[in-house]
């Protein structure tokens, strides 16, 4: 019965991440944790456009900022809670991915990947130049309020790993159940090719929107949460460059195309980085150095990843 | 008025020869092999690195450090080629995307590590010198760059047009069945096309010495110019690529001289996003949806 063994390993694996927070009690060990379900959670978001539909984005921080820089406008400006302002920043991104996707969509392969980083550049590049408007290239610290569970800030950092285990199971759930659903077949059928995939009636151009919206969505919430946790942002925190690369990074190594591959990437990835920084200490271009050894390695011998490589021992095990 | 905007289009033009010889590579990688090379601005700060230090431990001047560092950087590319992108070669997107990308983040990251993120820079003699014309200010170290691409760029085209080796390759781009069919060696066509990409990088690296300084992430500016410039040229196309290059140099320019310092790069990505918008095949036509 490999369903219900399944669903088991998940219950597990969920039930290990909820009590995680009450056997650690390390604000060092929950701060690498939270960075864990944190990019897990984008990587997962990645996943569903680069992972299931084969479009290889790098301009996923695009989204990330936007996210970000909503729920702070509107925390800052208007007194909006951030609760509000994580589902507004979802929208926007959202939206931003119409147009976004409507351009970079006309290019396909190494193009395609070119395009949205230099989406996510422009947009970059035009936060820094907001002065008036969104505190320019200085950015700003976010006001702390204290243990203000409704302005989604808390004492201490258990709330915050609750709150992005959530956001990671919604991620999942959504991914779980696409894969299930026709618009995964679709997703799957145009990953493996565009022009079969059209030729057999799927409106392509519909569908890879579709899942770069949600995508999209997914990715503004995780900038909401992140600016919430670390009290500041600027244009270089919100659209840096190494949150795209981290995106597809941690789901190539996992395993694309695969539900829990982004997670197994993140916790391969994050615990390399904070045994190397435990080590070495902040030196400058260690962890990426290691990242992309990692990635290189993948790419030559394991295309498929670690969820890949996994399946490949169970069938030889048969 | 019109002064600025002559100033302007000269400044432009200029760094713009530089671009070219990025584009050109990455242009000719992508017609020959079929490959986006994500890490082809890292060739560009390799290139400035010997420069820099061949300038600062034996004294040479960069413009003939510009004869060891194509040699090197041509090594490096058949290497590259035989040891990592061959290995790619037929696969599907991720990972011929992705092998790249991955020599990208490396070479950048062991250049901070060994070489930290400081800011290394070459001064010459004709560094500071440049020539008047009437109200217009035409620095030397530029003018020497621009001349020196513009002839590289010239003779690889000669190289394309007239050897037996550039119209192999130039077949393999068109058809790599047929070229291959016809006798030719892919492997050996693959490796020559990356190490000439790579040779044009480091040329680039050793011209821009006298007047950029030299740092880890410097080739992040060049790549991102190269693909613009490679995609609005239409993709594959030497000449595309250069008439590309230059005016992508001087809409940056004006781009800085009009909208503000940090806006060239604003300006040219806008460029690339409308190109998109309106004409997606590019300038020319070319490989698009």
């Amino acid at each position: 019965m490999p369903i219900s063994r399944r669903g088991l390993l998940v219950g597990a694996v969920i039930a290990v991440m909820a009590v995680l927070p009450l056997a650690v009690k390390s604000s060092f060990a929950l701060d690498i944790f939270i960075r864990i379900l944190l990019f897990a959670f984008i990587g997962t978001a990645w996943n569903l456009l680069g992972g299931y539909a084969k479009q290889f984005s790098l301009g996923h921080s695009a989204f990330f900022g936007l996210g970000a820089y909503t729920s702070t406008l509107m925390q800052i400006d208007l007194g909006i809670s951030p609760w509000i302002g994580m589902l507004a920043g979802g929208v926007a991104a959202m939206l931003a991915s119409l147009p976004i996707g409507w351009i970079c969509f006309r290019l396909r392969g190494p193009y395609f990947t070119i395009a949205t980083i230099a989406t996510a550049q422009v947009l970059m590049l035009i936060f820094l130049k907001l002065r008036d408007f969104a505190w320019g290239a200085e950015g700003t610290t976010i006001p702390n309020l204290g243990n203000a569970p409704l302005m989604m800030q808390f004492d201490g950092k258990v709330p915050y790993y609750y709150v992005v285990l959530v956001l990671l199971l919604v991620a999942l759930a959504i991914t779980a159940w696409i894969g299930h659903s026709r618009i995964g077949y679709y997703l799957l059928a145009l990953g493996e090719d565009q022009d079969a995939a059209e030729a057999v009636g799927i409106d392509v151009p519909r569908v890879k929107r579709d899942i770069y919206m949600i995508s999209a969505f997914l990715t503004a919430m995780a900038g909401t949460f992140y600016v919430q946790y670390i009290y500041f942002i600027d244009p270089n925190t919100a659209f840096n460059f190494s949150i795209s690369i981290e995106a597809a990074l941690v789901s190539i190594v996992g395993g694309v195309g695969t539900l829990l591959g982004p997670l197994i990437g993140t916790v391969l990835l994050e615990t390399t980085s904070a045994l190397l920084q435990s080590w070495l200490g902040n030196l400058a271009g260690v962890q990426v150095t290691v990242y992309s050894l990692i990635l290189m390695a993948v790419i030559l011998w394991r295309p498929t990843g670690i969820m890949g490589y996994l399946a490949e021992l169970r069938a030889r095990r048969r | 008025m019109v002064e600025i905007v002559a100033q302007a289009v000269i400044n432009g033009l200029l760094i713009g020869g530089i671009y070219a010889l990025v584009s050109i590579g990455v242009t000719l990688i992508f017609g020959v092999v079929k490959i986006v090379n994500f890490a082809q601005g890292e060739f560009v700060m390799i290139g400035m690195y010997i420069t820099f230090f061949l300038a600062t431990q034996f004294g040479l001047d960069p413009l003939v450090s510009l004869f060891v560092c194509m040699p090197v950087l041509f090594v490096l590319g058949v290497l590259i080629q035989h040891f990592l992108i061959r290995r790619v070669l037929g696969l599907n997107d991720l990972p011929q995307i992705f092998l790249t990308f991955a020599l990208s983040l490396l070479i950048v990251n062991i250049a901070l590590m060994l070489l930290t993120a400081n800011y290394r820079t070459v001064h010459t003699a004709y560094s500071d010198e440049a020539f008047h014309l009437g109200g217009l200010y035409v620095p030397v170290a530029k003018l020497i760059a621009f001349g020196v691409a513009m002839l590289l760029s010239a003779l690889l085209w000669a190289f394309l047009r007239t050897t037996d080796l550039g119209k192999a390759m130039r077949a393999a781009s068109q058809n790599r069945e047929v070229a291959q069919l016809m006798g030719i060696n892919p492997n050996r066509v693959f490796a020559v096309a990356l190490g000439i990409a790579l040779a044009l990088a480091g040329a680039a690296g050793s011209l821009l010495m006298p007047f950029y300084p030299a740092y880890p992430m410097v080739g992040q500016v060049f790549v991102l110019m190269a693909f613009v410039a490679v995609v609005l040229g239409t993709l594959g196309n030497v000449v595309g690529a250069l008439i590309a290059s230059l005016l992508m140099g001087i809409a940056e320019s004006l781009g800085i001289q009009f909208v503000g310092a940090d806006s060239g790069l604003i300006v040219v990505f806008l460029l690339l996003l409308v190109t998109l918008a309106v004409r997606p095949s590019g300038l020319a036509g070319g490989h698009t949806r």
